[in-house]
């Protein structure tokens, strides 16, 4: 009895340990598989894989001549028509045209995207593509993260010149290409036409005045309507109002801030902006605490946003009964400026498959798929996709595309996360009218200059 | 058969705690000596990256830093604030359940459920309670008691951010430290409590002075673990508020986590988080020393 407990109790501890050891090893040697793909069944049964090497001598003819490889590729495509249309069109193109092999689509949300790709590349298990906001390739290009593509494409200069040079621009930091363009966008203003109809505005606004005289009329509707939402007081919802009052978040080589947002310009924008809250023309919701401006604008108690190409296809999903009208930016003293956005596609060192992986992303990148793109509303970086008959008379890119015209970018600086806190944290000060504008102004640049330096 | 029960005895055990120990090893002590290392480096993230020692700058930087004194202030309010409301409301259970006659189980289970409840999802919820101008909470303050004039923008100051961040402390933490008190007051033995009564003292009496000297230790043990919980909130900060509006709501651990994943200073959210360490364990200490010995707690 005693003999046995004993076995038991040894062999169970052993066990436990393998198992614990097992656990170890295979959470550290993980590669992204792909071989459950349940549609996909139909083609080859994948346990052959197991006894492949026994009759290696008759399956010599084959095809499987090359090992296939997978190509992981991170992206924060939406979930309504961006992802379905990459993973059930584009992908299963691709792969038929390589059988050898295998893209494997993983959707990671814009929250966790950045935190998620430092904790792969941490250990050691980052994708072989990913697709970034135009913001992060300069970060993490800077680290030594990701491939410079002068350097890995042979006919580089020959190659670069396919793309428009704005969006191809947001790649290059530090004499590097560290990236290629996807897709290109603006903000636009969106109103509800009923909404409009409703507080007898005739025309979206051309001018910050004619601006301030809709929102009078739409705050006349009553309690709980509000002229205009944003998500907070980032570089992405300040830049379009600061820019076409004539401010600056730094000087055009991006060196310093002061002198550029603390300017009399910049004070007079900030100045606008604040009253344009107290007033309660803008939603509150822009100082922090968020607001659904889809969900308001949807139900009538939005009128205007800043929007994307994005939004015409997903928010015709969401709201089908909703009528909106899009606008360029109201324009004032420098135009109607908007922000540029975007997102480039960069490879990653780590990648094991650099050449099948540059496959996939030359694939993206050919009029045909920029084309494919564009219908979920993803505008092309390719000066022949651009020009194309498509684009041109497209229900609603033509807005976009005159937009672009008038767009300024966020700094491309490699600290530009800790700046980014800087700006949204006085821009929140001045809009909840906390501080004095030009004090917050001041503040705020004395704490910017050496962000920007420490480079 | 004395080989084997010498073995038994020397050997069996420690293969009992083994994996236990292999997993406090691998995901306990490695990583706290890991990241003890990172505070003195600028630590980057690649591994292809040199790490370059940087000495005290990190922990210099801290006693610096604004931020860090406006966390710091941050979480202590509320470590003031929740561990004692959950106290005084996990007693107050403790003993209405403990003098119900029957019905004990279900009541231990509902005030328990929100402990196991997700943070995630509770936090969610609260966002959507406390939604400004919409919420559930808004709605009842405005239109259904008549105690305010306009709804109230919860998210978007600090002071009333935190009222939804505190209430969802409280509200989770509870049924844990009922558990405890319940436990321990069903360990009173009944002759204590009945002397007192035969002596004429009143249910106040009873619970001042005989019942809450026996359940000091099981009080000492929530004191000191609260503590260290609520020194550690950080998901509900984190989901409801992110730190904002303009990082007036951050706490240490939303702060120290927003260094590291945001802005890639490794370095320094490591060093932050060993000062963490430091403090809890010399309040710990300090807790242990003056309030009593939880130990006792049998």
């Amino acid at each position: 009895m005693f003999e046995k407990n004993r076995v038991l109790v040894l062999s169970l501890s052993i066990l436990t340990i393998f198992a614990l050891l097992l656990a170890g090893c295979t959470q550290a040697a993980t590669v992204p598989t792909n071989d459950v793909d349940m549609d996909d069944s139909a083609e080859e049964p994948e346990p052959a894989e197991e006894t492949a090497p026994a009759e290696e001598t008759e399956m010599e003819d084959e095809p499987a001549e090359e090992e296939p490889v997978t190509v992981t590729f991170w992206h924060g495509y939406n979930a309504e028509v961006e992802t379905p249309l990459l993973e059930n069109e584009i992908i299963p193109a691709f792969e038929a045209e390589h059988p050898n092999i295998k893209v494997e689509s993983v959707n990671q949300p814009y929250d966790e995207f950045r935190r998620q790709l430092i904790i792969s590349l941490n250990a050691g298990t980052a994708p072989d593509l990913a697709r970034i906001d135009i913001l992060w390739a300069a970060e993490f290009g800077d680290t030594g993260a990701l491939v410079s593509m002068e350097e890995f494409i042979d006919n580089w200069d020959t190659y670069k010149d396919k793309f428009l040079p704005g969006p191809l621009a947001t790649n290059y930091f530090n004499s590097h290409y560290y990236g290629l363009p996807l897709d290109t966008n603006t903000r636009v203003l969106v109103y509800n036409k009923a909404m409009f109809a409703e507080a007898g505005i005739e025309a979206p606004p051309a001018t910050m005045d004619e601006f301030v005289t809709a929102c009078e009329k739409i705050s006349a509707l009553g309690e709980g309507k509000y002229c205009f939402a944003d998500g907070g007081t980032y570089l992405w919802a300040m830049g379009p109002w600061l820019w076409s009052m004539g401010g600056a978040f730094t000087d055009p080589e991006i060196t310093v801030a002061s002198g550029y947002f603390n300017s009399e310009q910049s004070v007079a924008a900030y100045e606008w902006m604040r009253m344009m809250v107290e007033k309660g023309y803008w939603h509150p919701g822009i100082l922090g605490s968020g607001v659904d401006s889809w969900g308001g604008f949807g139900q009538g108690e939005i009128a205007m946003l800043l929007e994307g190409p994005w939004f015409p296809p997903s928010f015709g999903d969401q709201f089908p009964d909703v009528e909106f009208g899009l606008a360029l930016m109201p324009a004032d003293e420098a135009g109607p400026v908007s922000v540029v956005g975007g997102e480039d596609i960069v490879m990653f060192q780590q990648s094991e498959n650099k050449e099948a992986a540059f496959l996939f992303m030359d694939y993206l990148l050919s009029e045909e798929v920029q084309l494919k793109l564009s219908e979920a509303g993803q505008i092309p970086v390719l000066a022949s996709a651009a020009e194309s008959d498509t684009i041109q008379n497209h229900d609603f890119f033509g807005i976009f595309l005159d937009q672009l015209k008038y767009a300024a970018a966020r700094p491309p600086h490699p600290n530009l996360a800790r700046m980014e806190e800087v700006y949204t944290n006085y821009s929140g000060y001045i809009l909840a009218g906390e501080m004095d504008t030009q004090e917050a102004l001041d503040a705020a640049v004395l704490e910017l200059d050496p962000i920007m330096e420490s480079r | 058969m004395k080989k084997s029960l010498l073995l038994r005895k020397n050997v069996v055990p420690y293969l009992f705690i083994l994996p236990l120990v292999l997993f406090y090893l691998s995901f306990q002590l490695y990583p706290m000596i890991k990241e003890f290392q990172m505070s003195f480096f600028d630590w980057t993230f690649n591994p292809g990256k040199e790490n370059i020692f940087v000495g005290w700058e990190n922990y210099q930087h801290i006693f610096q830093d604004p931020k860090v004194k406006l966390a710091l202030k941050n979480t202590l309010l509320y470590a003031l604030i929740t561990v004692p409301g959950q106290m005084i409301l996990a007693m107050l259970v403790a003993l209405l359940i403990d003098a119900l006659p029957r019905g004990k189980g279900v009541f231990r289970v509902l005030y328990y459920l929100p402990v196991i409840t997700s943070w995630v999802i509770a936090s969610i919820l609260v966002r959507f309670l406390f939604n400004f101008p919409k919420g559930i909470i808004n709605y009842l303050l405005l239109d259904v008691f008549s105690l305010i004039d306009a709804p109230i923008n919860w998210f978007g100051a600090p002071g009333t951010a935190f009222v939804a961040i505190d209430l969802l402390g409280i509200w989770k933490g509870i049924g844990w430290s009922m558990l405890i008190y319940l436990s321990a007051l069903q360990g009173i033995p009944k002759e204590l409590l009945e002397a007192a009564e035969v002596d004429g003292a009143s249910p106040w009496r009873r619970f001042w002075s005989v019942k809450l000297p026996l359940l000091t230790p099981a009080i000492s043990y929530t004191l000191i673990l609260l503590t260290i919980g609520a020194m550690n909130v950080f998901l509900s900060v984190f989901l409801i508020t992110g730190g904002g509006p303009q990082q007036k709501t951050e706490v240490f651990l939303s702060y120290l986590y927003h260094q590291a994943f945001e802005f890639f200073d490794f370095g320094y959210g490591a060093a932050l988080s060993v000062v963490l360490a430091i403090g809890l364990l010399i309040v710990s200490i300090l807790q242990y020393r003056f309030v009593g010995k939880p130990e006792r707690l049998r």
